[in-house]
């Protein structure tokens, strides 16, 4: 019985619950309910039925050689394991997942870059009662007023005074 | 005499201004302009207040250069010897503008004297709010960005759960192939107990049920035979059964 019995790895729902972001909670509940379930089918079931006594039917039963033909097939009998389709599956998702991943931690890590260069940039700037408007311009470009687009006093829009 | 020592003091002491740098007080720096190299870096900031002055005229420096030579009344002297020859000599002749001009500039002193440090305190409060304005723009920026860092990172942190959900997955593929398996074989199990047991009910059935026929039928035969004689004999029979019993159960009584 070599591919019946794929060992069940420990699951730590604790740690698994802490990640999960939070409009990913319904999915979340439902695989630990569904996990949950199977869990207490499989721990209701035996993993062996109970060996049949051959030699109290052989004693009782008059019929001639019903008992041992029921033994003979019985032991004959050979069930079927059901067959796994939905683990190659799983692997693939999780190489897929794996690669966008990392996608996404090499994007975050470009945003991040992109954070901490304007951090520093705020941070490292000359307090405001020491600067000229030159050096406010420079150090938000958005303050700047556009003498060509707007030739006139006040060099912005009457609705943005 | 006087106004001879006012007339040689006038030009060392008009020679002497602007003052060389000299540092007065902690908030009062003088700047140095294009005295050193041309560089790019920022300038110091600019001093908070002006240079001092006495009586809203005259810088403290001249007060300081006449110190040494004359002391604390030097200027003061010198100040009166000069106005006493203007007005002597008529170089300044008092007439009526000089009326105006009194009056007015007393209304402007004591209006200036009076609302001049709220007015100086209002304008503050404006150019304070600007700034605070600004400030509060730039704080608020530092904190979403450093927010949105922390954001990042913990997403990326986030990211590293997805092996429980794949292990997860395949725990629960697992246990449905195991579990459907058990019950394959419970279910061939249950079915051939099934049968069997249900031969040895039927014979058991059977048995008992010849069992009981004969029963019956021996009794029926047993109870055909008695003969009325035999039914007298044993009912004497068992009346004298009965007094013995009695007699038994008074003795122990």
């Amino acid at each position: 019985m070599a591919g019946r019995r794929a060992a069940l790895k420990a699951v730590d729902w604790a740690a698994f619950a802490e990640r999960v972001p939070p409009n990913q909670r319904a999915m979340y509940n439902a695989l630990k309910t569904r996990s949950d379930a199977l869990t207490a089918r499989l721990a209701a079931l035996p993993e062996k039925p109970p060996a049949i006594d051959w030699a109290f039917y052989k004693a009782h039963v008059a019929k001639a050689g019903m008992v041992d033909e029921f033994q003979k097939k019985f032991s004959a009998l050979k069930v079927p394991e059901p067959v796994d389709t939905q683990s190659a599956k799983i692997d693939a998702q999780e190489q897929e997942a794996a690669k966008s991943t990392a996608e996404y931690i090499q994007a975050s890590k470009a945003r991040i870059a992109q954070y901490e260069q304007q951090l520093q940039k705020l941070k490292s700037m000359i307090p405001f009662e020491q600067m000229t408007f030159d050096d406010l311009h420079e150090a938000f470009p958005e303050t700047k007023l556009d003498k060509e687009k707007y030739p006139y006093w006040p060099h912005k829009p009457i609705a943005d005074l | 005499m006087l106004s001879r020592l006012v007339l040689r003091a006038a030009p060392a002491a008009l020679r002497a201004l602007p003052p060389p740098p000299v540092a007065v007080g902690v908030l009062h720096a003088t700047r140095q302009l294009h005295t050193t190299q041309q560089s790019l870096a920022p300038l110091p900031p600019l001093p908070e207040k002006g240079g001092e002055v006495r009586h809203g005229l005259i810088p403290e420096e001249f007060f300081q250069f006449l110190y040494p030579k004359t002391g604390v009344t030097g200027p003061y002297m010198l100040g009166t010897g000069l106005v006493l020859y203007l007005l002597s000599k008529e170089i300044y002749v008092i007439n009526h503008e000089t009326v105006a001009a009194a009056c007015i500039l007393s209304v402007i002193i004591y209006g200036v004297k009076k609302f001049g440090p709220d007015v100086a305190a209002f304008a503050d409060k404006l150019n304070e709010e600007k700034i605070a304005k600004a400030l509060a723009v730039k704080n608020e920026a530092i904190d979403t960005l450093q927010t949105a860092i922390d954001e990042e990172k913990k997403e990326q942190w986030r990211v590293e759960g997805r092996t429980y959900l794949f292990d997860a997955k395949r725990n629960n593929v697992a246990m449905l192939l195991e579990a459907n398996y058990r019950e394959r074989l419970m279910m061939v199990y249950n079915e051939v107990k099934k049968r069997l047991d249900y031969q040895v009910a039927m014979q058991t059935l059977k048995r008992q049920k010849e069992q009981d026929h004969m029963i019956q039928w021996v009794e029926k035969n047993v109870v055909q035979s008695i003969t009325p004689q035999q039914q007298k004999e044993s009912i004497a029979k068992c009346i004298l059964d009965l007094k013995a019993l009695s007699k038994g159960a008074h003795a122990t009584l």
